[in-house]
């Protein structure tokens, strides 16, 4: 297990690329969303393909979650970038990278390409969105009843979630709720300063939107397309927020056709 | 499942193997040394182990085997169900087919 001190905190990362020793085409970085979250949802879906497809892949959990360290505070976006934006450079990854992210791991990866715009060669926003107020206050929503119903009433509330879903749901919701009562995640999170819509529009790569169709988010598609100067989406029919693992060879297909075309462009330019 | 009498000399070996990384994760991670590891045990329901423990079985696994065995591209070829019901035995037969294959290959 590689373990990288960013200097700030010690993040899990696992790296892998193609397996024939080719020299990968390019590089992809995988951001898992929140609190039940880590990098086994890319692991163990698309990140072998996407190896097995010539690039180089780097995955990390983010501070709190999976193997990283859980520092009790710094847990606002902009910690969140400066952690991505450590890590990179800790793996002398210089050029432009592909940035994927998962739900929250999305606003983290945009929030990168909005902070360096050049550093980003293209973006898949997997049921996310960039961080504007109006995301502020719908994650205010879910981490309060996180922390209020959950970390602060968990006997009952992991009572009624193994009853209505599972032993495994009520399993990922334990792992929640320590999260949320251990650091200042639930408070920071809402408090995070977003994008303006100039630094939104700042992001000039191809950005790719991808959503499960039954799911709530989206109805942020045509938004999304508008508000940026190269942004297509997709929306996976018969999914909910989890199209990423449960929809994994569609989605990652969508990724993979995007960082090609985006690469193409991009040599095309060079 | 394969019957516990007809296990091959190659399939014992990679239970012993699978077990002993197995009793360290669960060590390492959970403070837990007196876990008992058969061919039936489950890794979700009897071990409870989490996705990203899995991940930490992947790089006991490669240190174990090398390149020969790719656990990330064997979960990821299954549907979420299988994942669930995935057992310690299920993992023997995809290490020794895989041993099978590297040693052909």
């Amino acid at each position: 297990m590689a373990m990288v001190d960013t200097g700030a905190v010690r993040l899990h990362v696992q790296r892998i690329g193609p397996r024939d020793g080719r020299p990968a085409t390019a590089t992809v970085v995988l951001v898992h969303g929140l609190l039940t979250d880590s990098l086994a949802s890319y692991y163990f879906t698309v990140a072998p393909a996407f190896a097995a497809a010539g690039l180089d892949v780097v995955m990390y959990d983010l501070r709190g979650h999976g193997r990283s360290a859980r520092p009790a505070d710094g847990y606002t976006l902009d910690d969140n970038v400066d952690d991505l934006e450590a890590l990179l450079d800790r793996l002398a990854v210089t050029g432009p990278v592909h940035l994927v992210g998962n739900s929250y791991g999305g606003t983290v990866a945009f929030g990168y390409a909005a902070r360096h715009p050049e550093r980003a060669a293209s973006v898949t926003l997997i049921e996310s969105e960039p961080a504007t107020p109006a995301w502020a206050v719908k994650l205010g929503g879910i981490l309060d009843r996180v922390v209020t119903q959950l970390a602060h009433n968990e006997t009952d509330a992991i009572a009624w979630i193994t009853a209505h879903r599972g032993h495994n749901t009520a399993r990922l919701a334990r792992g929640a709720a320590r999260l949320a009562r251990d650091t200042t995640l639930g408070r920071d999170i809402p408090a995070s300063r977003v994008l303006t819509e100039e630094q939104i529009t700042a992001v000039r790569c191809p950005v790719l939107g991808v959503y499960g169709g039954d799911s709530d988010l989206a109805e942020l598609a045509p938004w999304l397309e508008a508000s940026l100067p190269d942004c297509r989406t997709v929306v996976i029919p018969g999914h909910e927020h989890s199209v990423l693992v449960e929809a994994a060879p569609a989605v990652g297909g969508h990724v993979l056709a995007l960082v090609r075309e985006a690469e193409r462009a991009g040599a095309e330019v060079r | 499942m394969t019957p516990h009498t007809s296990v091959t000399a190659d399939e014992r070996t990679v239970l012993a193997d699978l077990t002993e990384l197995l009793a360290r994760l669960m060590e390492d991670e959970y403070g837990l040394d007196d876990i008992e590891i058969g061919p039936d045990t489950t890794f979700n329901r009897d071990l409870e182990l989490e996705s990203i423990d899995l991940v930490t079985l992947a790089g006991l696994l490669q240190e174990r085997y090398g390149d020969r065995v790719n656990f990330a591209e064997f979960l990821a070829g299954m549907e979420f169900d299988e994942i669930i019901e995935l057992t310690v035995g299920r993992l023997v037969e995809y290490v020794v087919a895989s041993l099978h294959a590297a040693e052909a290959s």
